[in-house]
C-alpha cells in the first residue's frame, strides 16, 4: 500500500516534468491550444468582475440612502408597473410625521426613533446673477432631517428649529450647487434665487457622488418645509422618513410603522392599506434580474469558448498521443502501467488548461487594473473566489478534454507501439 | 549441469487473424532458458522471431500454451501485472535504442526505477552505477543527441540492467550500428554474460550470433534447430 503510494508520487512527479518538457518543446502549439481556454477564462472573470462591481456600486449607493431609514410613501418600490393600483391612493401628508413621533414617544419599546417629513421636486432651478442651474432636486423638511440622512456638512450649519418653524427662506445646498453657482466666491451667506424667491445659504453638504449613477445627492437644495411649500405649493411629492433603532430588526420596525400608519389613516382591520412602507433593500431585489441576465450571458459565452477550447485540446492531445506512440510503447516496456500513461496525458492537458486559465486571469487583472486607473469611479473588483473558480474550471476543462486521448494512450498495445513509425 | 529452467515454454502458439485467414506466427513452441543462458534467436523475416521476442518480453501474450517465467505462468496475466513483470524481470535493448531525447542519460536510465517506486536518491545512485558499468560514467548529464550510436546503445543497456532483471532481451541490438561499434556492444554483452546475466538476442546476422553460446533458429513459426556450444 505504502509502496503503491510512493510509486504514484514518483510517477506523477515524472509526468509533471514531462508535461513541462512537452509544453516547452511545443510553445506555439501549446499557446494556440490554450487560446480557447484563455478566452473562456477572460470572459468568465470579466463577467464576474462586472457583476461584483455592480453589486459594490449598488451597495455604496444604498449606503447613501441610509440602511437604517425606512420610508412611508404612496407607492411601493418593489412592485413597480402597477401604477393604477397606487394612483388613487390618498397623498402622504407632512402632518403624519409629528403624529408618528407622538406615538413613538408614547411607546418606550418602540423600534423607531424619529419621523421626518419631506416634500420634494426634481424640477427645481436655482440662480445666482447670470448663473443658472436646471433640474435641481429641491427638498423641504425640518431640522431633524440630518438624523435620517447619510451626508454631513462640509461648510456652515443646518437650519434650526426656529428657522424651520418660522419657514425662513434659508437653505443648505449640495456640493454641485455650491461649485456650480459660486465657482470662485465664498458660498455661505449668499442669496440664491429659487423660482421667484431669494434663499440664504446656511451650509454646504460634503460631496457624495451619484446614487446608482443616476441621481445625485450633490444636486439638492434642502430648505424648511414651510419655505418649500411657499415656493412650490402643497401638492408636491411627499414622504415620511423614519429612522429605526436597529438594522437587524428591520422587519419588526416596518411592522410597527405599518400599524402606526394604519391608526393614523384609520384603516379598518382586514382592509388593505392605502400607503406603502419602503426600505432601500427593496432596490436590491430589483437589481437581481439584471445581474442574472449578465450572469446567464456570461456563462453562455464562457461555456461556448471553453467548449471550443476543450475540443482543441482534445484534438491536440490525440495528435500528441499519435506522435508519441513509440514513447508510450517504450514506457510500457519499461514497466509503466495503464494508469501511469493515463495520468501522464491527463496531467499534460490539465497543465495546458491551467496555464491558459492563469493567463486569462492575468489578462483580466491587467484590464481591471487599467480600467481602474482610467476610470477610478467605475466600480470593479476581481475577487479571490472568482480567480479560484476560474482556475477550477480550467482544471476541469483539462480533465474532460484530456480524458479520451489519455484513455486511448493507456490502452495502446506495447508491442505494436514500439514498432510504430 | 542440471538446473531448473528460468523460462519454460510449452506448446506455445500465437495466431493472428488476417481477414478470414489465420496466420500462425508461432506454432507449438517448446523452449527452455536457464540461468546464465546466452542465446541468439535467428530466422528470416516472417519466421516469428519478433513475435517470440514480444512474448518473451511480456509485451504480448500467447494465444494458447504455457509461458512460465521463474515458475509463474505469464500467459494469463492482465496488463498491469505484465507491466510489473516487464519492470522487474526484463531488461529491453532495442535496435532503435528508444531513449527519450529530452532526458539526459541519467534520467533515461532511472526511468524503470520510477515505475518501480524507488526513491530519488537510490534511483540516482543506481543509475550512475549502471552507467559506470557500461563505461559512460563521464557522460551521465549528456542528452542522447550529444552521443554517438554506440554510446546511446550503451545507455540503453545500462537502462536494461538497472532493475537487475532476470533476463536481458535485446532485439537486433547492433542493427543500426557499424561493425566496430557492433563489436564493442557485443563485448559488453559478453561481459554481462560472464557476470552471470541471462541474455537473449534476436538477430539475423551470423557473426553476431557467433558471440553467443546457443543459437535457436526459427522458420515459419517453428523451431528449426536449437544448438548449444
Amino acid at each position: 500500500m505504502k509502496r503503491g503510494y510512493r510509486q504514484f508520487r514518483y510517477e506523477s512527479t515524472e509526468s509533471l516534468k514531462m508535461a513541462f518538457y512537452q509544453i516547452k518543446a511545443n510553445k506555439t502549439r501549446s499557446f494556440l491550444t490554450a487560446l480557447g481556454v484563455i478566452i473562456g477564462i477572460v470572459a468568465i472573470t470579466m463577467m464576474g468582475t462586472a457583476i461584483n462591481g455592480i453589486d459594490r456600486g449598488f451597495d455604496k449607493s444604498l449606503a447613501m440612502l441610509g440602511y437604517d431609514v425606512i420610508y412611508v410613501q404612496k407607492s411601493s418600490w418593489t412592485t413597480m408597473g402597477q401604477w393604477w393600483k397606487y394612483r388613487n391612493r390618498p397623498d402622504i401628508q407632512t402632518e403624519y410625521a409629528p403624529q408618528i413621533n407622538r406615538i413613538i414617544a408614547g411607546n418606550p419599546k418602540s423600534g423607531l426613533i424619529i419621523a421626518v417629513p419631506q416634500s420634494s421636486t426634481y424640477q427645481a432651478s436655482a440662480r445666482y446673477r447670470d448663473r443658472n442651474l436646471e433640474q435641481v432636486f429641491s427638498l423641504g423638511t425640518n431640522q431633524d432631517y440630518l438624523q435620517t440622512a447619510s451626508g454631513d456638512l462640509a461648510l456652515g450649519r443646518f437650519f434650526t428649529v426656529g428657522e424651520a418653524a418660522a419657514s425662513d427662506m434659508v437653505c443648505v445646498v449640495g456640493d454641485d450647487i455650491a461649485t456650480g453657482l459660486f465657482p470662485d466666491e465664498p458660498v455661505l451667506g449668499q442669496l440664491i434665487q429659487i423660482k421667484n424667491r431669494k434663499f440664504r445659504i446656511l451650509g454646504v453638504f460634503r460631496k457624495q457622488g451619484k446614487f446608482l449613477g443616476l441621481f445625485s445627492f450633490d444636486n439638492q437644495i434642502i430648505m424648511p418645509l414651510g419655505a418649500f411649500e411657499r415656493v412650490y405649493g402643497k401638492t408636491m411629492f411627499t414622504s415620511i422618513r423614519v429612522k429605526i433603532k436597529s438594522q437587524g430588526r428591520m422587519a419588526e420596525a416596518m411592522e410597527e410603522l405599518m400599524g402606526i400608519m394604519r391608526r393614523i389613516r384609520k384603516i379598518a382591520p382586514g382592509d388593505e392599506e392605502n400607503f406603502s412602507i419602503n426600505e432601500q433593500r427593496a432596490f436590491k431585489s430589483q437589481l437581481d434580474p439584471i445581474k442574472n441576465g449578465i450572469a446567464v450571458a456570461g456563462i453562455f459565452i464562457t461555456g461556448m469558448s471553453l467548449f471550443v477550447g476543450a475540443i482543441g485540446i482534445m484534438n491536440i492531445t490525440f495528435v500528441s498521443v499519435k506522435e508519441r506512440t513509440r514513447e508510450i510503447g517504450l514506457r510500457k516496456a519499461l514497466g509503466a502501467r495503464r494508469q501511469t500513461i493515463l495520468l501522464q496525458f491527463l496531467i499534460e492537458s490539465v497543465m495546458i488548461c491551467l496555464i491558459g486559465g492563469i493567463t486569462g486571469v492575468g489578462i483580466t487583472l491587467f484590464f481591471t487594473f487599467a480600467l481602474g486607473l482610467l476610470v477610478p469611479s467605475f466600480p470593479i473588483q476581481l475577487s479571490f473566489d472568482l480567480v479560484f473558480a476560474s482556475l477550477a474550471v480550467s482544471v476541469l476543462t483539462g480533465l474532460i478534454s484530456g480524458l479520451a486521448p489519455a484513455v486511448t494512450a493507456s490502452k495502446l498495445d506495447p508491442a505494436d507501439s514500439l514498432r510504430y513509425e | 549441469m542440471t538446473q531448473k529452467a528460468m523460462i519454460t515454454m510449452q506448446s506455445l502458439c500465437k495466431f493472428y487473424e488476417m481477414g478470414d485467414q489465420t496466420v500462425k506466427a508461432l506454432d507449438s513452441i517448446n523452449l527452455d532458458f536457464r540461468l546464465n543462458d546466452y542465446a541468439a534467436i535467428m530466422g528470416p523475416s516472417g519466421s516469428g522471431k519478433s513475435t517470440l521476442m514480444n512474448i518473451l518480453g511480456c509485451l504480448d501474450t500467447p494465444t494458447t500454451g504455457v509461458y512460465e517465467l521463474n515458475g509463474v505462468n505469464v500467459a494469463e496475466m492482465d496488463d498491469d501485472e505484465l507491466a510489473r513483470i516487464r519492470n522487474k524481470e526484463i531488461g529491453f535493448v532495442f535496435q532503435t535504442f528508444n531513449l527519450l531525447p529530452r532526458l539526459n542519460c541519467l534520467r533515461n536510465v532511472e526511468l524503470p526505477l520510477i515505475y518501480a517506486g524507488v526513491d530519488p536518491e537510490e534511483r540516482e545512485e543506481r543509475a550512475v552505477e549502471a552507467l559506470v558499468k557500461v563505461g559512460l560514467g563521464e557522460r551521465i548529464k549528456h542528452k542522447p543527441t550529444e552521443l554517438s550510436g554506440g554510446q546511446i546503445q550503451r545507455v540503453a543497456i545500462a537502462r536494461a540492467l538497472i532493475n537487475k532483471p532476470s533476463i536481458i532481451l535485446a532485439d537486433e541490438p547492433t542493427g543500426n550500428l557499424d561493425t566496430a561499434t557492433s563489436k564493442e556492444i557485443m563485448t559488453i554483452f559478453g561481459e554481462l554474460s560472464d557476470a552471470g546475466n541471462t541474455i537473449i538476442l534476436i538477430t539475423h546476422e551470423e557473426d553476431i550470433a557467433s558471440y553467443t553460446r546457443r543459437v535457436i533458429r526459427l522458420r515459419d513459426g517453428k523451431i528449426e534447430s536449437d544448438s548449444r556450444r
